[in-house]
């Protein structure tokens, strides 16, 4: 028989694992599901490093999270969702770093999970971008499963709490993960006003959905599908942000030399955007997916720890 | 059997020939599986005459054949040309038709003569009869993605074929221009050496009635090529063409090999099945909206796949540089449609994609609102392939 997957389970539920740490019981659940370690953690508490060398940084944001061992146990299934749409090289900004795409493949091989997949439903061609990215070559020897999904790769799911979004099809792989790590890359946007880490999962529906949600209200769709798809781990890549003509740049950049790590994907992309001197107000689907619950988007109750590596 | 061993080789030639064709070719040289027109000098030499202008170290790759012609006269077409293999063999179908070649006057030499007149004018006529071109189209079109509108390349090769069980030999002895354009090439050989060995008074008047005669086909040549370009040369424009396409010839250059459709790592070069006019037939359009919903694709920035393989210069060679400084269209917004102008909803898909910063955007009614900068658009159909509009909202159209 198929394995229940970690979404399945919690759509039949109809309790998300957030949901259920909302709702007080966060000792109960850390005991009852796999993945639930972050449930100890203060839900607004973020982790912000600072420096200039990626592995360095990633390694203390990861020891002040709680430790690589807690998210990547052997013989489990990992799936990184980092943004690696457009053909622009990693100084450009358009594309998560490739190093820390590699920190994180290295510490989950090293831990013996047992596979970790990389889809990417990209917008340039992929045998472009994954190249130009630089992350082909840096998961050079590695097992990692570097790709962008077929039609088949893509399944139909509910969004039950949606408002517009009521369904969409998502790639199999970060449906079936049992940590699920969400890593975008900080950058303006056209239409989205920023790309943060909601705004990454529309890299991983396929494309008929995508084109549902620019007709159908971009932001609302956003947060709509942020009650859904629930990250085990967010890390917004930081270390420079694009700051105008995104996406798919070249734009001006700034360096704030940061990574962010943070299990909530609203307080996370709340931060990312005070980069920007932006606010919830200005970035609609920050604000939308707090009314639905899905996270904090009140920069005071964000409680923000610097790490400098 | 003995047939089999007589013709081991040029079995063997068209095979491989067939091979390159279909695109079975070792990885490092997959270059090599557009090569075959090339050899032709019809596509490759008239076709840059025709073009004025220079193709590359490629276009070389006719002169041994023009070599061959001078000193052997017809020894390609019939121990190496594949379709003059195949096209002999098919007439071996039909024993009852032989003979029947007889009857039918030799056009090769004057096709050919069009051929080289025509594209001395730049104009070329029936540069798409060539052997070669229409032995590669077939083959080529059975290469993925295989589509039937891609696999009309092949239509050239079923026709002589055909017409070689009905009258076999007619197209080798009658109506090919290459083999014309060999038997011109070793006359003019011959003539070269005659003082040693033909007789002096009869070799004058002989070349002194050719003369005339190649004069007398050679006006009219040249002023249907002139008319023909005159009353269609625009039709070139009427749709939207790959990069590098010498649109105003595009349609008398283009020799339907089939090769720049195959090219395309998009799939988006398909064969034009009418809309530019009679004389486009089958040449390449770029069409964007052939797109599959799940790989929407344009016509990439940094891609100049089909300007390397053109044999005959209908797509010029052109650097990405070039590609980028050169439009193949205009992307126009209907604002009726648009999901930000109409609807007043957060889009800008078209901003998002556009690889050159074409679209402007400005805000009305607080949403980003696009506007195209005709100056920087370059056709390439990002916007279009994108537009989650339903219907289109951002069309680029032929500029």
């Amino acid at each position: 028989m198929k394995r229940e997957t970690r979404h399945e389970r919690s759509s039949a539920n109809a309790i998300g694992r957030r949901t259920f740490i909302k709702t007080g019981a966060a000792a109960a659940g850390a005991a009852a599901m796999p993945d639930v370690a972050l449930a100890e953690e203060p839900r607004s508490a973020i982790v912000v490093v600072h420096g200039t060398d990626i592995a360095k940084m990633v390694e203390a944001g990861m020891a002040r999270m709680g430790g690589w061992d807690k998210f990547f146990k052997p013989g489990t299934k990992v799936a990184l969702k980092p943004n690696i749409a457009w053909n622009s090289t990693p100084e450009q900004g358009g594309n998560t770093h490739p190093d820390i795409i590699r920190a994180f493949v290295l510490a989950a091989e090293a831990r013996k999970v047992k596979q970790v997949a990389i889809p990417e439903n990209t917008c340039h061609p992929e045998k472009k971008t994954f190249v130009t990215s630089g992350v082909r070559d840096a998961l050079k020897g590695t097992g990692a499963k570097l790709y962008r999904p077929k039609p088949a790769d893509y399944r139909p799911v509910a969004v039950p709490k949606g408002r517009i979004c009521k369904e969409a099809k998502v790639a199999g792989d970060l449906l079936d993960a049992d940590c699920l790590v969400n890593m975008p890359v900080a950058k303006h946007h056209g239409g989205a006003t920023l790309s943060l880490s909601m705004k990454n999962w529309m890299g991983a529906i396929d494309n008929s959905s995508r084109r549902s949600w620019h007709r159908n209200g971009l932001h609302q769709c956003i947060a709509d599908f942020s009650t859904f798809l629930k990250p085990t781990l967010v890390v917004i890549d930081a270390t420079r942000i694009m700051l105008d003509n995104g996406p798919q740049g070249p734009g001006r950049l700034a360096h704030p030399h940061e990574i962010i790590f943070a299990t909530d994907p609203v307080a996370a992309d709340t931060y990312a955007a005070s980069l920007f001197k932006k606010t919830p107000k200005d970035v609609p689907h920050i604000g939308l997916a707090a009314e639905l619950g899905v996270g904090c988007a009140d920069i005071a109750k964000i409680k923000v720890e610097r790490i400098e590596a | 059997m003995k047939w089999l061993r007589r013709n081991a080789l040029r079995l063997l030639i068209a095979a491989g020939a067939a091979l390159l064709a279909l695109g079975y070719v070792p990885e490092a040289c997959t270059c090599a599986s557009s090569l075959l027109p090339r050899l032709s000098p019809i596509l490759s030499i008239l076709g840059a005459l025709a073009a004025r202008a220079w193709l590359g170290w490629l276009m070389l790759l006719a002169v041994p054949l023009l070599v061959l012609a001078f000193f052997k006269g017809r020894f390609f077409c019939w121990h190496l040309c594949p379709m003059g293999f195949l096209s002999e063999t098919a007439g071996r179908l039909n024993p009852r038709g032989k003979g029947l070649v007889r009857r039918v006057p030799p056009f090769n030499k004057a096709i050919a003569l069009v051929v080289a007149v025509s594209a001395a004018c730049g104009y070329p006529l029936f540069i798409w009869l060539d052997p070669l071109c229409m032995f590669n189209g077939f083959f080529a079109a059975w290469r993925e993605p295989f589509t039937w509108a891609a696999a009309t390349t092949g239509i050239g090769f079923v026709a002589v074929i055909t017409l070689s069980v009905l009258v076999p030999d007619i197209w080798c002895h009658r109506l090919c221009p290459l083999g014309g354009l060999q038997e011109s090439v070793s006359l003019l050989a011959r003539r070269f050496r005659a003082p040693t060995d033909a007789p002096p008074v009869q070799s004058s008047l002989t070349a002194a009635s050719a003369t005339r005669r190649t004069v007398l086909a050679a006006i009219p040549a040249a002023a249907a090529s002139i008319a023909i370009r005159r009353a269609l040369g625009a039709n070139g424009r009427n749709a939207i063409r790959p990069p590098g396409a010498d649109l105003e010839r595009i349609n008398a250059l283009c020799a339907r090999c089939g090769n720049c459709m195959k090219a395309c790592p998009y799939g988006l070069i398909q064969p034009d099945l009418g809309e530019t006019g009679i004389d486009g037939l089958f040449t390449p359009v770029l069409r964007l909206r052939s797109r599959n919903l799940e790989q929407e694709q344009y016509c990439f920035q940094d891609c100049v796949a089909c300007t390397e393989v053109c044999p005959t210069g209908a797509l010029r060679p052109i650097t990405v540089d070039e590609k980028h400084s050169t439009p193949i269209g205009l992307a126009v917004i209907d604002r009726r449609k648009c999901i930000a102008w109409e609807k007043k909803e957060y889009c800008a898909v078209c901003d998002e994609y556009c690889p050159y910063k074409a679209i402007k955007l400005t805000e009305h009614g607080g949403v980003n609102c696009p506007t195209v900068d005709a100056d920087k658009c370059r056709g390439c159909g990002a916007c279009e392939s994108n537009c989650p509009a339903d219907p289109i909202a951002i069309v680029v159209k032929p500029c």
